[in-house]
């Protein structure tokens, strides 16, 4: 297994950072998604052993990850934040944080030559890190997490601050990682940064796991979730009434003229039905829109789920 | 052993930062202080001053001051800069990673403050009087090397115990034990550094403590022991105080992470 949380619970004073996740993932992909202040830095700190769980217990292949030598032998891990030497060669920093892994000097220099070239950074690779652009010290701070060729990588929000360039590249990157079948957590508050790379998600939010599984595994979670949708119609309050009367509406709320916001359980069968009344031309529809199509929307439909408001 | 293996890239590493021309500015600064001082001294004093007292002005102005100076400014913030840096997660999550991090930049702390000592010893020495100076000499550059191990090793302390506010409590903590506490004679000051640099000075000099025998209270400030129990105990304190830097590390959680506040 590659990480196994028993009722894990993290405690700062008073304010709970994570709360109460169980959880057993397999070895593989795995993306972390949640808001900012979910508690994912948290839970990748627990998981790479610099916090201890107020409660519960945290085993990373299967060890115990605090303070555990033979573990770190075994992962790679890219921070959220920085901290970067900016005085120093990209070269001599992976190098440096290589031999603190336990390579001889000469071994850690091979090794992070070629973690900078798997990265594409030989070219730059003798230059101070205070002159490389945001994507290069990415990248370069990929390669110390790869340079002794861990089992496990960990990565809290890659592609924090990149440009759609750089964030091609360092996918591409990942996807090689995967191809390679090596283990991989990564963490974002962005969806469509990992579905690239995974569909296997944790959903956290407030500390809690709200879900995990698949993309459909959550999509199914959800289906039954009431969703909201916005029409700019023409006769908004004859529409509403024959949709509370189809029964494809379970509320309505008419704002202005021409907007009605309406929340649904049976979407499927309410676009079918819009559909067909556009085409008969009983309702002139000049746009609709799902509310909840961003990911802030999943977990707040997943938080009503947990708490049983749904 | 693991960690001893990492510790010498830890410190060349260091070494190769550390290599900057204010860096090394600073450091020659502190070097020159004391010798500066001590020339003003004898120019004021128009003589060489007695033995003793030249003794004593060097080893106040060199294992003392610049000594303790030149350790603080590099073993104190060793964790506090990776931490507020937040490149300490780096090092966290390799094998004995923090550990080599403590003790290499103990070493790189160490071997900085070293050249500051024995430079500002030498000349003080030359500057102050033309007395007894191979003595003068090695005793003021012994006294150097044991002031920068011991020293270095407290200041690592404090800056693993309180990263947050290392400086300021390394400033408090040199000013009320190795300053006031070090000259009450009463037990508190057996535990400073300073007692115990005294001792060894009063000895290795040779000086006349015949009132001291007449007087307790001189006996407690200059103390009774050998020198060689002086220089174990200073080596024990030194050790202790390392070991106890390095159980704090391996317990308590320093993480950079902006939402942690343990």
């Amino acid at each position: 297994m590659l990480i196994e949380l028993n009722h894990v619970t993290r405690l700062y004073g008073i304010v709970i950072g994570v709360n109460d996740i169980t959880l057993d993932l397999p070895e593989g992909a795995h993306g972390l998604l949640g808001p900012n202040g979910a508690g994912k830095t948290t839970l990748l700190n627990l998981i790479t052993g610099q916090l201890r769980p107020t409660i519960g217990s945290v085993r990373v292949l299967g060890q115990s990850p605090r303070g555990n030598p033979e573990l770190f032998r075994r992962i790679g891990y890219l921070p959220g934040t920085e901290g970067m030497y900016a005085d120093v060669s990209a070269l001599e920093w992976v190098t440096y944080l290589t031999r603190i892994q336990g390579y001889s000097a000469a071994e850690a220099a091979r090794l992070a030559e070629q973690a900078l070239e798997r990265v594409r950074l030989t070219e730059h690779m003798h230059r101070k890190i205070s002159a490389f652009s945001r994507g290069m010290r990415q990248r370069t701070r990929l390669a110390q997490a790869i340079a002794h060729e861990p089992d496990f990588l960990i990565l809290d929000e890659p592609f924090s601050g990149l440009d759609p360039i750089a964030r091609h590249t360092m996918t591409t990157l990942l996807q090689d990682w995967i191809e390679r079948k090596r283990s991989l957590l990564i963490s974002s508050h962005v969806l469509h940064e990992i579905e690239s790379l995974t569909r296997s998600f944790l959903l956290i939010s407030g500390g809690r796991l709200l879900a995990s599984g698949s993309t459909d595994e959550i999509g199914s979670l959800l289906s039954n979730m009431p969703s909201e949708v916005r029409l700019k119609v023409q006769s908004p309050r004859q529409l509403a009434a024959e949709l509370l009367q189809g029964g494809l509406a379970e509320t309505v709320s008419i704002e202005g003229e021409r907007d009605l916001r309406l929340t649904t359980v049976s979407a499927g069968r309410l676009s079918e039905f819009l559909g067909q009344a556009i085409s008969e031309g009983r309702y002139l529809i000049t746009e609709m829109r799902s509310t909840e199509d961003s990911l802030q929307d999943v977990f707040n439909s997943l938080m009503k789920l947990h708490r049983g408001l749904a | 052993m693991n960690t001893l293996r990492r510790i010498p890239a830890v410190f060349a590493f260091e070494w190769r930062r550390a290599l900057t021309i204010p860096r090394m500015g600073w450091m020659l600064a502190l070097a020159a202080l004391p010798p500066l001082l001590l020339f003003l001294i004898r120019m004021a004093a128009r003589s060489d001053p007695p033995p003793d007292v030249a003794a004593v002005l060097v080893y106040v102005l060199s294992p003392c001051v610049a000594c303790m100076m030149s350790v603080f400014l590099w073993s104190t913030p060793a964790v506090s800069s990776e931490l507020e840096g937040r490149s300490w997660t780096y090092l966290s999550v390799r094998p004995h990673g923090t550990l080599a991090v403590l003790l290499g930049k103990y070493l790189v702390g160490v071997s900085w403050a070293l050249p500051v000592g024995l430079l500002s010893a030498i000349i003080g020495s030359l500057v102050i009087t033309q007395n007894d100076l191979p003595r003068l000499i090695a005793t003021q550059c012994a006294l150097a090397t044991l002031s920068c191990v011991a020293y270095g090793a407290v200041f690592l302390l404090i800056g693993v115990i309180a990263p947050a506010r290392a400086m300021v409590l390394g400033v408090i903590y040199a000013i009320v034990f190795e300053v006031a506490a070090a000259f009450i004679p009463a037990a508190i000051n057996l535990l400073t550094i300073q007692h115990r640099l005294r001792c060894l000075l009063v000895r290795w000099m040779g000086m006349d403590m015949s009132i001291a025998e007449e007087s307790p209270v001189l006996l407690a400030y200059f103390g009774e022991e050998s020198a060689a129990w002086h220089v174990f105990l200073l080596i024990v304190m030194t050790a202790g105080y390392l070991v106890v830097a390095a159980l704090l590390l391996r317990y308590r959680e320093f993480t950079a992470a902006a939402e942690t506040a343990t």
